[in-house]
């Protein structure tokens, strides 16, 4: 199971990561590549971060905020934080059960 | 280059996304990983934005469902514990038994708001469940219709035959039959998803369970035991209530502004 938001595409599991993001607080976008790339260890090209971002803005799940200069924050909304703990929480449980054939000690 | 790059994108996304793309780009310097990934972003949004003028978001159109289910199941519970109430003659000095066109009022607003508030808060939760929200808002949806169509007889025409020899009167009640019937089923579908409140859902499913047991025995027998009335009421008006709240509340955004 690939982290990811459903009907996202190829852009699913970007979209997921910055849903991670956002979800201690609103961010803008260079904020969010570097938040990522430290989480994963892997870089976000903008090309990919804007098509994730403007995938989920027209979904519901995040929006934006009134730009600061010409850097624009979003933030989760109530929807986008009920699909990324229903998400998370899916991996959790598929973690678990990874963890449990493998006989490894579960957390 | 950074402006060349960002000219790959169309105009309307340009429109909108431009300014703070650019303000990423100038972030950092461009390698040869960033330009591949912006020439392959600018190929998808030409794509997926194909003969659009402009940028519309349907999360707005779902934060506008979500709102508008929100208030009016929130209505519908209120205003369907208060007929219910009074149906069990404990408000009488409120509704007189003998004044049924206040009566008739009190049930088309509550029955039309339960119509608004299934219609809004299926169109949101069936983004994840088409199927499964749909087919549950399918009966509540036709009995609330019937019901009204019934009240509007009763009110107009009295007991005189409505459609094809059958009185307004049995026309409502078949009518609420189906609405509180399906709002279970809605309650169980929603409870499925879990986009809006379970307790809620729950709470729904009890109410519409002992709904139809206490109007029967109103119309039979007179007064209800005032046991099947509190749960009617707790059940069906609150779980209307609480699944309105927690429409409401996922409206408002998961976190308070705190630009990084």
């Amino acid at each position: 199971m690939t982290p990811k938001v459903p009907g996202f595409g190829r852009y699913a599991e970007p979209s997921l990561l910055i849903l991670v993001s956002l979800a201690d607080g609103p961010k803008h976008g260079y904020a969010i590549m570097t938040d990522v790339e430290a989480e994963t260890g892997r870089p976000m090209g903008a090309g990919t971060l804007y098509a994730a971002l403007s995938r989920l803005e027209e979904s519901g799940l995040i929006e934006p905020l009134a730009p600061v200069d010409r850097r624009r924050p979003y933030r989760l909304t109530g929807v986008g934080a009920a699909m990324l703990a229903e998400q998370l929480r899916g991996l959790s449980a598929f973690a678990q059960q990874g963890l449990r054939q493998l006989g490894e000690p579960q957390p | 280059m950074r402006r060349h790059l960002i000219r790959l994108y169309p105009a309307v996304w340009r429109e909108r996304y431009g300014d703070e793309f650019e303000a990423v780009l100038d972030e950092r310097p461009i390698g040869p990983f960033d330009v591949a990934d912006i020439v392959l972003g600018a190929i998808d949004a030409r794509l997926r934005l194909r003969g659009r003028r402009a940028i519309t978001t349907t999360g707005r159109g779902t934060s506008m469902s979500l709102r508008i289910g929100g208030i009016a199941a929130i209505a519908a519970g209120a205003v369907w514990g208060f007929a219910l109430v009074a149906s069990a003659g404990l408000l009488p000095w409120v509704v007189a038994e003998d004044d049924q066109r206040v009566q008739f009022a009190i049930l088309a607003v509550g029955t039309l708001a339960l119509l608004v508030a299934l219609t809004g808060l299926s169109a949101f939760q069936s983004r994840e469940h088409p199927r499964l929200i749909w087919a549950a808002f399918a009966l509540p949806a036709v009995g609330t219709v019937v019901s009204l169509v019934g009240l509007i007889g009763m009110a107009l025409l009295n007991d005189a035959p409505l459609v094809a020899g059958v009185s307004s009167w049995y026309l409502f009640s078949f009518g609420l039959m189906a609405a509180v019937v399906g709002s279970g089923l809605f309650a169980i579908a929603s409870y499925r998803t879990g986009a809006l409140s379970r307790r809620g859902s729950t709470l729904l499913a009890v109410g519409s369970l002992f709904f139809l047991p206490t109007f029967i025995t109103s119309e039979n027998q007179g007064a209800p035991s005032s046991i099947m009335v509190v749960i009617t009421v707790v059940g069906f008006s609150l779980g209307w209530i609480v699944l309105g709240a927690s429409a409401l509340r996922d409206v408002q955004p998961a976190t308070a502004p705190r630009p990084a």
